[in-house]
């Protein structure tokens, strides 16, 4: 008892109640702690709703039918981004159709195959290493590999090659991610009734993980239309009034766009509504793809539940 | 004065209704053990005497819980000033990845005792009260960690008598531990009893009717039975009691 | 059966070439950079197709890129500055010629130029005559330098960033490399103290409803892409900055900071969220129940356990800042200079890859000298993913 005593001095709470000590410094420091924790967490927020705020504001006035549709004109200060938009999307696709297909299957390899080995280890790291690698690298490796070495001059084969690769990471990560969420025991029952694993991994596993493939390959498009780097020295072009009609043609891109004409372009006074109207489109297409997958997200995992 | 008492106690997880109706008075350096299978509401109940459930999202409680004649589930309660005075082993053990020293010494620091020698000295006391002494005493500056599973729960007891609690709740303290451990556990507790009232909640019958002056027989969320130990084992009232101890099921 | 059983082993080829993919990738990118980049340090110090001449009489025989940048902006003038005699430096262009004869004795079609310029070499002690190849003469009376070789030195150790310089091009790294290291330090300290906050407060502190809407916005602030970072850098923190600071121009490490610091919080908050998810309830649990409030339990428990997550969020994030290109070349100035303040321009190695690699001819020293540019960002980029991979793996 004597103990105690000396603990209730020591704290400066001399009352006997077990429940109400007057030992307040601490709760005083827990509620500015938190407070300020809270602030600056909304400040966050606040930030983004001030970026996203701002660019809509701004570049709403801009969006029209003619901008969205029409080719820019007065040395990009009049006109809309037609090419630019069908650039990006050319090359959203053409990096899909490199990256989708390689990603899942690494995925499905490093999960399904060689989970938990060396190479599935080995295969990782460098997945991670090549997710820390700047885009400018990318567009520099693009650029001496696809455009020089192999002789694709600059063209959307080597702006796609070079974005695949860019996105390649997320794909991969994404679709291991989603297979590890899929119980063994699922697994185990298809084995059990006699399938091979490859059957298993496709009638079994691979429907389950689907939606959440799916997700992670949206945010993947999203990340590719928005990156310029990797673009600039592979297949972007300041103005190009033509469609491309080969994958060895040039093509505008939005971001590639939104860049040159802040930075470089005739008259970048003049361009700034296009430019306001630009990043608005961008920022759309961002916003899209993250309710998109989010939706998606939702829609499958109450459909998986009620099964 | 009865150290707990608690009076209709009904407690729920979000819709589930876990406890019903609880009502149990435990007096001053008494041992009293909680048994019952598994999900029966004996840890969830035992929780609810340091709001230790409070951590989790859409629980709800009424009825009342007195501590020393004080409702701890009152408006402008400090739920850690009631964890200072009610302290908790846990399962398994749990220590700070910091030295066996501040281990100790954690609980004192953080309820703004900065007196150095003081601190020493109860943390060596609290050490010795744990049985653990003998084995630590070279090596306090040493991680928590390096310690085996008996030694690292003896310290987590240390921890907490450290800070002087007026009750000890003890969540299933031995059943992590190899049979040495827990036999070392059970004298602790044995000792322990003349300065502290205990509540401990056990799956292992033997250890209840050893450590215990009384048991509380727990199912589906109600208090079934609540007397002496001896007579719980010996002479229960209840049949579910009967069949339980016998190791009819559970 | 056969036929089965063989197809299954095709596919499981087939997925681990795909498995591959990355690999071979990160071997074709060192393999590429470095080839580029290799043909650097075999370029000419002087510019192509000219020499330098001085007189034999000179003990100076070698000049490094730097030197000779430093004598034609006449910031050396006197050899004995550079390890020879007491004697003034006279710096001598094709153009100056004039100066010293006239156009009668140069010859109607310059034919003379060669003899003339040999016998001004000959004549001046401290002359040093910058000369297009096709003028020295056979029987040259001076000592010609137009071998040198640009040495790994005047790369990593130069710090002048000139890459049009005539008559030698300056590839000095540390201006853009410090300028990198500048603009994302001020980013990471800027977006730290924020990062773990948030991170803090989703972590413990905010009910599970406030999360749920907080967490997709904050990923929502990873998916903008970098190119709108650096346009609303330009248009709003640019001119704000200026005016605040009462500055020349507002393109600043400063702006750069600011706008990667924001680039990089979601990468912070959610590595370092993440690990402090990772601390068992029952640590958490076992200091609350010591009596500890629950900020208390944060910072002396929760912290501490997951300091190994919260330095690889820094580490990372200060990857992801180095890296980054479009929004630090839109507001940084892109000034080469090594900067003194963060209210300066400075440029960073990815923007100044970005900004000239349009207009280096293929295979120049300057196009090598962006892909050595890109070689060093690529080792920090690399030295960062392992040292993650080694963070993550060590535990307390």
């Amino acid at each position: 008892m004597k103990k105690e005593k000396n603990i209730e001095n020591n704290t400066n709470s001399n009352n006997s109640s077990i429940v109400r000590g007057s030992n307040s410094s601490k709760r005083w420091s827990q509620a500015i702690a938190f407070t300020i924790f809270k602030l600056m967490s909304y400040s966050v927020v606040a930030i983004l709703i001030l970026i996203l705020g701002f660019i809509v504001s701004k570049g709403i006035g801009a969006i029209s039918w003619d901008f969205l549709t029409k080719a820019p004109e007065d040395g990009m200060t009049k006109g809309g981004i037609y090419p630019a938009i069908v650039g990006t999307l050319y090359l959203v696709l053409g990096s899909s159709l490199f990256s989708f297909p390689i990603g899942i299957m690494s995925g499905i390899y490093m999960n399904e195959y060689a989970a938990g080995s060396k190479i599935a280890t080995f295969i990782r790291i460098m997945t991670n290493n090549l997710s820390g690698v700047p885009s400018v690298v990318f567009g520099l490796f693009g650029m001496s590999l696809f455009v020089n070495t192999m002789g694709f001059g600059d063209s959307i084969l080597a702006g796609s090659l070079t974005l695949g690769l860019l996105s390649l990471p997320l794909v991969i990560r994404t679709t291991e991610e989603s297979l590890k969420a899929i119980d063994f025991s699922y697994r185990e029952g298809s084995l059990a009734l006699g399938a091979t694993k490859l059957q298993t991994i496709r009638k079994v596993v691979l429907p389950m993980a689907f939606p959440n493939i799916i997700t992670g390959l949206i945010l993947s498009i999203g990340r590719v239309s928005g990156e310029t780097a990797p673009i600039l020295f592979t297949v972007a072009a300041y103005f190009l009034p033509k469609l491309p009609t080969s994958i060895f043609d040039q093509v505008m891109a939005l971001p590639y766009h939104l860049y040159v004409i802040t930075t470089s372009g005739t008259n970048i006074e003049a361009s700034r509504e296009i430019a306001y109207g630009t990043a608005l489109v961008l920022i759309f297409i961002v916003l899209l793809v993250n309710i998109l997958s989010t939706i998606l997200r939702n829609y499958f995992s109450k459909k998986v539940k009620t099964n | 004065m009865l150290t707990i008492d608690a009076k209709n106690v009904d407690f729920y997880y979000s819709d589930f209704h876990a406890l019903k109706n609880i009502n149990l008075e435990v007096e001053q350096n008494k041992v009293v053990a909680f048994i019952g299978p598994s999900g029966c509401g004996k840890s969830t109940f035992l929780r609810i005497l340091n709001r230790m459930n409070d951590l989790i999202d859409g629980t709800r409680l009424t009825g009342s819980v007195l501590i020393e004649g004080e409702d701890i589930y009152a408006p402008g309660v400090y739920v850690d000033e009631l964890r200072k005075k009610v302290g908790m082993v846990f399962q398994k053990p749990n220590p700070f990845p910091k030295s066996i020293f501040e281990n100790v010494a954690y609980g004192l620091r953080v309820n703004g005792i900065k007196d150095n020698t003081f601190i020493e000295e109860r943390v060596i006391e609290s050490i010795k009260s744990a049985a653990l002494w003998d084995e630590v005493k070279d090596k306090l500056k040493k991680s928590a960690f390096a310690l085996s599973g008996g030694q690292q729960q003896r310290l987590c007891i240390a921890r907490a008598l450290a800070i002087s609690p007026k009750v000890l709740l003890m969540d299933e303290p031995a059943s992590a531990l190899d049979p040495i451990s827990t036999a070392k556990i059970e004298e602790l507790i044995y000792e322990l009893k003349k300065d502290y009232t205990i509540v401990i909640v056990t799956h292992n019958m033997q250890q209840a009717s050893r450590v215990s002056d009384k048991t509380a027989y727990f199912y589906l969320g109600e208090l079934i039975e609540y007397d002496a130990t001896t007579r719980i084992f010996t002479n229960p009232k209840e049949i579910s009691t009967q069949n339980y101890i016998t190791g009819r099921f559970g | 059966m056969k036929v089965k059983r063989f197809l299954e082993k095709l596919v499981e080829g087939a997925l681990l070439i795909s498995g591959s993919v990355t690999s071979i990738t990160i071997l074709l990118i060192v393999l590429f950079l470095f080839k580029e980049a290799a043909g650097l340090f075999n370029s000419p110090v002087i510019e192509e197709g000219y020499v330098l001449a001085m007189n034999k009489s000179n003990p100076v025989k070698k000049l490094t890129s730097y030197q000779i940048k430093e004598i034609f902006d006449a910031e050396i003038t006197n050899w004995d500055e550079i390890g020879g005699k007491e004697e003034p430096i006279e710096v001598v262009r094709l153009s100056d010629l004039t100066k010293y004869y006239t156009e009668e004795e140069l010859g109607a079609e310059f034919e003379n130029i060669p003899a003339k310029a040999s016998e001004l070499t000959a004549k001046h002690p401290g002359i040093i005559l910058f000369l297009p190849e096709q003028y020295v003469a056979k029987n040259f009376d001076g000592t010609l330098l137009k071998h040198e070789k640009l040495q790994p030195g005047d790369f990593f150790g130069g710090n002048e960033w000139y890459p049009t310089a005539s008559p030698s091009a300056q590839y000095g790294l540390l201006p853009l490399l410090l300028g990198t290291i500048w603009v994302s330090l001020g980013a990471i300290l800027l977006s730290l103290p924020f990062g773990i906050a948030v991170a803090v407060y989703l972590a413990e502190i905010a009910k599970m409803r406030v999360r749920n809407v907080l967490k997709p916005l904050i990923e929502l602030l990873a998916g903008i892409p970098s190119v709108v970072y650096g346009f609303f850098g330009l248009v709003v923190i640019v001119p704000f900055l200026q005016q605040t600071f009462l500055l020349p121009v507002g393109e600043t490490a400063l702006a750069g900071s600011i706008v990667l610091g924001i680039m990089a919080l979601p990468t912070i908050i959610t590595v370092a969220e993440d690990a402090m998810r990772n601390v068992p309830r029952s640590t958490k649990e076992a200091s609350l129940a010591l009596g500890a409030t629950q900020w208390q339990t944060i910072y002396r428990v929760i912290i501490p356990y997951s300091k190994s997550g919260i330095t690889s969020a820094a580490v990372l994030g200060i990857g992801r800042a180095i890296g980054e290109t479009m929004a630090v070349l839109m507001v940084t100035g892109n000034a080469a200079v090594i900067p003194h303040t963060l209210l300066e321009p400075v440029r960073t190695i990815p923007a100044t890859i970005a900004a000239e690699l349009g207009e280096a001819p293929v295979g120049s020293g300057h196009y090598q000298a962006l892909f050595a540019l890109g070689c060093v960002l690529f080792l920090i980029t690399m030295i960062i993913s392992i040292s993650i991979e080694f963070i993550g793996k060590k535990k307390y």
